[in-house]
């Protein structure tokens, strides 16, 4: 997807992509809302998307290109966000409006937002945690994309964010702790989180580089990786033999979604 | 020719929180409206709401960031939604989560912001002095002001009837009643609601005035139609869309023109008549009476207005140059108001 201009939010992809396929493949209902609020991981999405036949692998050509329905950074005229978000710190709060919007209607549904860590350093992030909390929006579900990456470097060095599961569980969330490349554990955290009585958080510990880091530098801004031809080309190989070594699940059930790609 | 003078005048009867009224009685007929609030709650007359209709009641703390969000989500999963804070921290603040989740997604948010201008001894962190520029300049965003204790129900009706987003600036408490009881709001036209009513007729000046200003025009005409002036006070409820054809309609057979509003004299009423004359090419004298461009102190409303400019007195004095007549200018009555009953200053 970043091939064409040879850079793009392609961190973001690789810390999350376990993260989206267990949320997609083994949780995420038709009827589920879901927020990414770091709309830059709109990447993700459709990358994943076009796996659960939520968008097509034609229009998934189009990323990025002008006129496109998949915009860089996700909107809602991308099939399947909930919010418009890419301004961060803002995800959270609407996720927590969905959350009890539905249980006001009496919805039997989950919320699940994907927030990353360098939006805990946005105040609206800590008031939308309280309000949650307060109003024990169980039916609200936070991955956290813990990849120590923001724009100026290792998150770490930019702020002291740690320890970041004292400061949910301090705030009355529901915490897990688990390997955000793990996809056994992020099922198992996604199925404690949907049983438990408050918001729950999984704080998934993830690495931008994952997956291509033999490929892709060290030194790579993980928020705008920039990649050579040669970079794509030996990436595309490696991910295809991933594909041919990978175990097949089921796909969830998109298509009964609303606007859902037949 | 219609005089319409008769209902107008100070000093006024008033009406304690019409709005908090309103909102309860629209929401028991409308399953679907939702209240929110940011530790304010009995400042923004939402009291009232809270003890009838609590499991609709939401108190955000103060988190207006977040309360914004919140709202955004309760409309997406099909509510109308009342945020309810005072007017400086409904939009300065959380002014990108206005922009982003509710005005760029058009959703059904109502946001009240109460305390407008200098109505309010807060001084500059309570006052909301660019609470219309800011809100104006946000696509799809409705912006109401209204000018007395009839409107405001029936301007918790209409837009409730809207099906977007909009902003509402309403004084609190105690609010005079300037119109009768068959004065009809109205958000589509600007409408002349003293002086000439036949609009074939020329007069020497329109004021164009918006919420709490409409009063203070009432009593600034009366004192300039004392020295043969022919005055015309337009009633502005709705800041955007601006009906500009009305605008142009009444500049047009006025000799000159005057803009009053209790809000900064950039980006509000005065900016958008600017805006509808300049490009129709209207050379109409013009002059925005607002406040000019500073922040204000924390005294009171009184003092306040007259400091800043905001005074009928104020009025009379830019009108009467405006229109060629030299100093002494009239003298507006001052009329007596009962202690804790609204006054127009």
């Amino acid at each position: 997807m970043i091939a064409r201009e040879g850079f793009g939010y392609l961190g973001q992809a690789l810390s999350a992509a376990e993260i989206f396929a267990a949320l997609y493949v083994d949780v995420l209902k038709a009827t589920d809302d879901l927020v990414v609020s770091p709309g830059h991981y709109a990447i993700v999405h459709y990358g994943a998307g076009v796996e659960v036949n939520r968008i097509s692998a034609d229009e998934l050509e189009t990323y990025g290109v002008d006129g496109s329905s998949l915009e860089s950074i996700g909107t809602e005229h991308t099939p399947g966000l909930s919010a418009t978000c890419g301004s961060l710190g803002q995800g959270l709060s609407v996720a927590a409006g969905l959350a009890l919007g539905a249980r006001l209607k009496q919805e039997d549904k989950f919320v699940y937002a994907l927030i990353s860590d360098g939006e805990m350093e946005e105040g609206q992030t800590w008031e939308a945690a309280l309000f949650s909390a307060h109003h024990e929006l169980n039916n609200l579900v936070v991955l956290l994309d813990r990849n120590d990456s923001q724009v100026d470097g290792p998150t770490h060095q930019v702020t002291t964010l740690e320890p970041v599961p004292d400061k949910w569980a301090a705030f009355g969330w529901d915490v897990q702790a688990v390997d955000g490349h793990d996809v056994a554990e992020l099922r198992r955290a996604l199925r404690a989180a949907a049983e438990a009585d408050r918001p729950s958080v999984i704080i998934a510990e993830t690495w931008t580089l994952s997956g291509l880091d033999h490929l892709l530098p060290d030194e790579a801004d993980g928020h705008f990786l920039k990649v050579s031809p040669e970079q794509v080309e030996a990436a595309r190989a490696h991910l295809d033999q991933a594909e041919r070594d990978a175990l097949r699940v089921a796909s969830a059930p998109w298509s009964k979604r609303v606007g859902g790609v037949a | 020719m219609t005089e319409k003078t008769s209902t107008l005048r100070a000093p006024y009867a008033t009406v304690l929180k019409p709005y908090g009224q309103a909102l309860v009685e629209l929401a028991k007929r409308k399953s679907n409206v939702i209240c929110l609030g940011a530790d304010l709650t009995r400042q923004t007359e939402t009291d009232l709401f809270r003890d009838e209709l609590g499991d609709r009641f939401f108190n955000g703390a103060m988190s207006e960031q977040n309360l914004m969000g919140v709202a955004a989500g309760l409309a997406r999963s099909g509510h109308q939604v009342f945020v309810n804070t005072f007017g400086v921290f409904a939009t300065r603040r959380p002014y990108e989560q206005v922009a982003m989740q509710i005005a760029y997604a058009n959703l059904d948010v109502k946001i009240i912001g109460l305390m407008p201008g200098l109505s309010t001894p807060g001084g500059p962190s309570h006052q909301a002095t660019d609470d219309i520029a800011l809100m104006r300049a946000l696509p799809n965003m409705t912006v109401v002001d209204v000018a007395d204790a009839r409107e405001i129900p029936q301007a918790v009706e209409a837009i409730s009837a809207i099906s977007g987003p909009v902003y509402l600036r309403l004084k609190r408490g105690e609010i005079p009643v300037l119109f009768d009881e068959s004065h009809q709001l109205d958000l589509d036209n600007v409408v002349v609601v003293d002086g000439v009513g036949d609009s074939s007729a020329e007069v020497d000046l329109t004021i164009f005035a918006t919420g709490m200003m409409v009063a203070a025009s009432v009593a600034a005409a009366d004192a300039l139609r004392g020295v043969g002036l022919e005055v015309n006070v337009v009633n502005v409820t709705s800041l955007k869309p601006l009906d500009a054809a009305g605008v142009l309609r009444e500049a047009g057979r006025s000799k000159a023109v005057l803009t009053a509003e209790n809000h900064s004299i950039i980006g509000g009423l005065g900016s958008a008549v600017a805006e509808v004359l300049a490009e129709a090419g209207t050379g109409v004298p013009l002059r925005r009476v607002g406040i000019r461009d500073t922040f204000a102190r924390a005294f009171s409303a009184r003092y306040l207005f007259e400091h800043y400019g905001l005074s009928s007195q104020h009025l009379v004095d830019t009108a009467a140059a405006l229109c060629g007549r030299s100093a002494p200018f009239p003298e507006v009555i001052d009329v007596p108001q009962e202690v804790g009953a609204y006054s127009p200053v």
